[in-house]
């Protein structure tokens, strides 16, 4: 009886492995999703028609990661450096000959048109990663000054965008494979020194005015409550006043009746907060931590150095982009575009998103392969 | 030293490291996850009656305000479609403490039925309560005057004051202007569907209709929605906890929907819905000006006054508009009969053109035809026939079938599907409206993919006095008259001759596509519209009776279109056959005669035949039209038509 559960069960799971689906991973995944249509449709003020968009965006990011998880680790190690210098050559062009929307050149359009830095979003931490996958670890001193120049430029190259928020993320991701890798704890007390110092001249000569306006408004909101304060006055109340339990769904007074801007984009968090209460927030936040624990879980099981550094690396982005937004959308953090992982309506990112979770799929399930 | 330890890798030590990382890193997202939690239970539970008072009081608001609907003249500029203010009691229910009591003590100082009421109260049971919902509309201004003394008695009710579509003219324009009706589902669907088509932001289209209840349904409202519609403005409010307004911080003005002047005449409509309705048809007339495709007028009865609809129509009223006449129903254009007779001239037309006839011919009129090898006969509706032989000329004049069932076979289908499409038929005009109806211009391939059967010689015979499959609209007729009116030019038919803005004379005028029918033999058209003046001519003229003593000369043809077919043995006796099997009245014309001013189509329902019922219609409004509205005087255009024929010949 026991046995024949035990191979049955083996059984499913191997059909599974051999399509390179994590379940568990895949089950938090559609969680998050379901959640997201139920919150779309009531920040998008009912609207089927977004909805529908959404399931479509989903459905393309399904199938990013399910052709992502086909591709073995160290297929995508072989090819990282093409896959960078593509992407470099991509964010070059996109100074060049660029299309500008909102005042920023961040779109390139060879048929059909897309942000080359969604490209690096990926294509960092897989250099990176491969970078010092056949290196000796902890890094030496060289090997890290590469490894620096491999984030850097094209950070660089996206904050002339000009695109801070993107480059910051994308530079994170990259800095998250040098800390996995063993960086020493007194070069990341340095860092942060130099982060200290290098503040004051980040804010005279790199921020653009519209950022140090947020800086400024977020470490005062009631500075300019019509203005760029607006946000995250309404975005609190919005919040707060869902209390434990929420309003309900639909129900949300804030959200519903357009006090909240981007109430589906970006700001969708303050929706879910005012709705769902205290308690829709905990169980997204317990779904995210569930994502991140599995993906860690995936890295440590990596059967070589670029699988688990690029596993690793990917998952610490993810909570990075949930913390940014929803620390911003709480007041924690000064506003910067950047939307709710799985959550938020629309953007490219989600492609981007389940794309590196396809990665981590492949991880999990080539492992066994190779090493049997 | 260095190098060395670069070329050796020392799994062990870094699985450990990275493990330990690992555990780090997890520790610090938990961490920072505890971090945001913390956040949220200060905001959602330690700060929460502070947020919640400040949610309630909602201090700023964004408010949409509706832009006021472009307004629709006649040709001489009277209003046809304007905005009359209306009041509405209006509940705000989140702002009720009690509302049974409130609706009990409302019900007190209004008449309002219990219908409305139970209405009201489903509709706010799934709808969120900080918005406002009508409890009643069109108020009285004895009702308003009595509420704003009892307002202090009604917290969260209030009157406002809003601009409904009014139509003064009512029925008789409600089948051109069309309607206006609440704002569905599906049309908020459409919106984003249209969004997405034209590559924009979902919700772009629904915002602009933030703040409007109504939209065009039919007619031009729905035709010109986007003109006529305007763009929303909004008002960013600072308001009390009662959701009454402190003051206006900013203000974006709405900007006024384009006006619409259409080339309509107002007196003509009035004037053929009159003699309609004294005659008690059902049918349709449409009037075009030939020189320019504007329609005149467009009739069709019975109507319905579109007005009742405009504050939301109960079932009750609605039900009774569903009656066998179907007012509802816009024959004008949706309408689709058998052209009957009314085709000839244009049949007649293309035999000579395409040279199967020529002005000689004659053919021998037994009183029926009988195609070769078959001895089913075809009758012509004179038993008898027209004479011994019958030419081109003659067989318009007196409208005689044996000549036409001839001629269609001598042509085929193929011939005159092609001829018939060039006057416009089995196509749409063009027209302004959304629900013009294209009828059936029947051909081979046509009867194959609907009918799954070949086409047969019969067919072609029937298509020759304009029944069996060939139906039309009254549009289309009246637009294929237009095009013997216009020696050849057929315009899109436009009721809107231009938009303009509010207080600008700048006016943009709708693109008139137009095609040129082959003419190149002038003469075969003369021949035509000269037999169709002798329609309404003495002595053998189908038509000449109804035009007796006309000031003007008019071209013109009868139809009689059978409904119910006849078997071969049987005569038509209209006393045994019920009512909605009497033949249709047709007549089509134009006149004067030289310069065309008006070219009509007359279709009524059920009235018996064209020359006797359809031709003294068509008369009366020719008359009023011609001699009242326009004042033509017969010495200048019939004299002048005299001197330019003398020089033709």
């Amino acid at each position: 009886m026991r046995t024949s559960a035990a191979n049955s069960h083996k059984a499913r799971r191997s059909l599974l492995w051999r399509l390179h689906i994590d379940v568990p991973l895949l089950l938090g995944l559609l969680a998050l999703m379901a959640f997201s249509l139920l919150v779309v449709y009531s920040a998008g003020g009912e609207s089927l028609a977004l909805v529908e968009r959404q399931v479509v965006r989903f459905g393309a990011g399904l199938v990013a990661m399910f052709m992502l998880a086909q591709v073995s680790p160290r297929t995508l190690k072989e090819w990282a450096p093409l896959f960078f210098v593509v992407g470099i050559g991509f964010l070059l062009a996109v100074l060049f000959f660029g299309e500008s929307s909102k005042g920023a050149q961040r779109w390139i359009n060879i048929g059909v048109r897309f942000q080359p830095s969604e490209i690096m979003k990926l294509a960092v931490p897989i250099m990176v990663a491969s970078y010092f996958a056949d290196k000796a670890l902890p890094p030496s001193f060289k090997h890290l000054l590469i490894s620096l120049v491999l984030v850097f430029t094209p950070m660089i190259l996206i904050m002339l965008q000009p695109d801070l928020g993107t480059s910051l993320l994308i530079a994170a991701s990259g800095l998250f494979v040098i800390f996995f890798a063993g960086l020493r704890w007194r070069y990341i007390l340095g860092a942060g020194l130099i982060g200290v110092i290098m503040a004051p001249i980040m804010w005279y000569f790199v921020m653009h005015d519209y950022q140090k306006g947020r800086v400024l408004t977020f470490l005062n909101p009631e500075s300019d409550p019509l203005g760029s304060g607006y946000h995250i006055i309404q975005s609190q109340i919005a919040i707060g006043s869902g209390g434990i339990y929420g309003k309900g769904w639909l129900n949300g007074t804030q959200s519903q009746l357009e006090f909240l801007p981007e109430r589906h984009t970006d700001f969708i968090f303050a929706v879910l907060g005012e709705e769902f209460g205290l308690v829709g927030i905990i169980l997204l936040l317990a779904l995210y931590l569930f994502v991140i624990w599995r993906g860690l879980y995936i890295s440590l099981q990596g059967q070589d150095t670029f699988s688990r550094l690029l596993g690793a690396a990917l998952t610490l982005t993810f909570f990075v982009y949930l913390f940014v937004n929803i620390g911003m959308v709480s007041g924690l953090l000064p506003v910067v575009g950047l939307p709710l992982p799985l959550i938020s309506y629309g953007g490219t990112s989600i492609v981007t998103l389940m794309a590196s979770f396809g990665i981590l799929m492949s991880i999990q399930t080539h492992r066994r392969l190779h090493s049997a | 030293m260095l190098k060395k330890r670069e070329a050796t890798k020392d799994v062990g030590r870094e699985t450990s490291i990275f493990y330990i990382r690992c555990v780090i890193a997890l520790i610090i997202v938990v961490g920072l996850m505890g971090f945001l939690l913390a956040r949220e239970i200060k905001l959602q539970v330690l700060e929460h009656d502070k947020y919640q008072t400040q949610s309630e009081n909602n201090r700023i608001q964004v408010r949409p305000i509706a832009p006021v609907r472009g307004l629709i003249y006649d040709q001489t500029g009277k209003l046809l479609a304007q905005n009359r203010s209306i009041f509405a009691l209006e509940v705000v229910p989140e702002q009720v403490d009690n509302m049974a009591d409130t609706v009990m003590r409302l019900k007190q100082i209004f008449s309002i039925s219990d219908e409305q009421i139970e209405k009201f109260l489903e509709q706010i049971k799934f709808r969120p309560k900080f918005n406002s919902y009508a409890i009643k509309t069109n108020l009285t201004e004895q009702e308003v005057a009595t509420f704003s003394i009892n307002q202090h008695f009604f917290p969260g009710v209030s009157v406002e004051a809003r601009l409904e579509r009014y139509y003064p003219y009512g029925a008789t324009l409600v089948h051109v202007l069309g309607r206006m009706g609440a704002i569905t589902e599906d049309d908020l669907i459409r919106m984003d569907e249209r969004d997405v088509a034209n590559n924009r932001e979902i919700g772009t289209t629904r915002q602009r209709y933030a703040a409007t209840g109504k939209m065009g349904k039919l007619g031009l409202e729905r035709y010109y929605e986007d003109i006529l519609h305007g763009d929303v403005g909004s008002e960013k409010v600072e308001t009390d906890a009662r959701g009454r307004v402190v003051r206006v911080l900013e203000r974006k003005e709405p900007v006024t929907g384009k006006d619409l002047h259409l080339y309509l005449n107002l007196a003509l409509q009035q004037k053929i819905t009159q003699s309609m309705q004294e005659k008690g048809v059902r049918g349709a007339v449409v009037a075009v000006d030939p020189a320019t495709g504007g329609v005149l007028a467009m009739v069709s009865q019975p109507a319905y006054d579109p007005n009742m609809f405009t504050g939301g129509i109960s079932s009750k009223e609605y039900q009774k508009l569903l009656t066998p006449e179907r007012p509802l129903y816009n024959r004008a254009v949706q309408g689709t009969y058998p052209p009957a007779s009314t085709i000839k001239p244009h049949l007649a037309f293309l035999g000579l053109k395409e040279g199967v006839i020529t002005p000689s011919t004659r053919i021998r009129d037994p009183g029926w035809f009988s195609l070769p090898n078959n001895n089913h006969r075809y009758r012509d509706w004179k038993a008898w026939g027209h004479g011994k032989t019958v030419d081109v000329t003659q067989a318009i004049v007196e409208s005689c079938d044996t000549f036409f069932y001839d001629l269609s076979v001598r042509l085929g289908i193929n011939q005159i599907y092609e001829g018939m499409r060039q006057f416009g038929f089995g196509q749409k005009t063009g027209i302004d409206i959304v629900e013009e109806k294209v009828g059936i211009m029947p051909s081979r391939e046509w009867k194959k993919s609907t009918r799954k059967e070949p086409w047969y010689n019969g067919d072609t015979v029937n298509i020759g006095i304009g029944q069996g499959f060939w139906t039309v609209t009254p549009l289309q007729l009246a637009n294929a008259t237009a095009v013997l009116a216009n020696d050849g030019i057929r315009y899109n038919l436009q009721l809107v001759k231009e938009f303009a803005e509010a207080n600008r004379f700048e006016a943009n005028t709708p693109v008139m596509a137009y095609h040129q029918i082959d003419t190149s033999d002038g003469s075969w058209l003369d021949l035509v519209k000269n037999s169709m003046k002798e329609v309404t001519e003495p002595p053998r003229g189908t038509a000449r009776t109804a035009f007796e003593g006309a000031e003007y000369t008019v071209a013109g043809k009868t139809g009689t279109a059978q409904v119910k077919s006849i078997a071969q043995d049987e005569e038509y006796d209209a006393t045994k056959i019920a009512e909605k099997f009497h033949d249709n009245a047709l007549f089509i014309g134009y006149a004067p005669f030289k310069r065309p001013k008006i070219a009509l189509a007359v279709m009524m329902e059920n009235a018996g035949g064209g020359g006797s019922n359809a031709a003294p219609l068509a008369r009366e409004i020719m008359d009023f039209y011609l001699l009242e509205v326009l004042q033509i005087n017969q010495q200048s255009e019939d004299g002048g038509e005299e001197s330019n024929s003398g020089d033709t010949n």
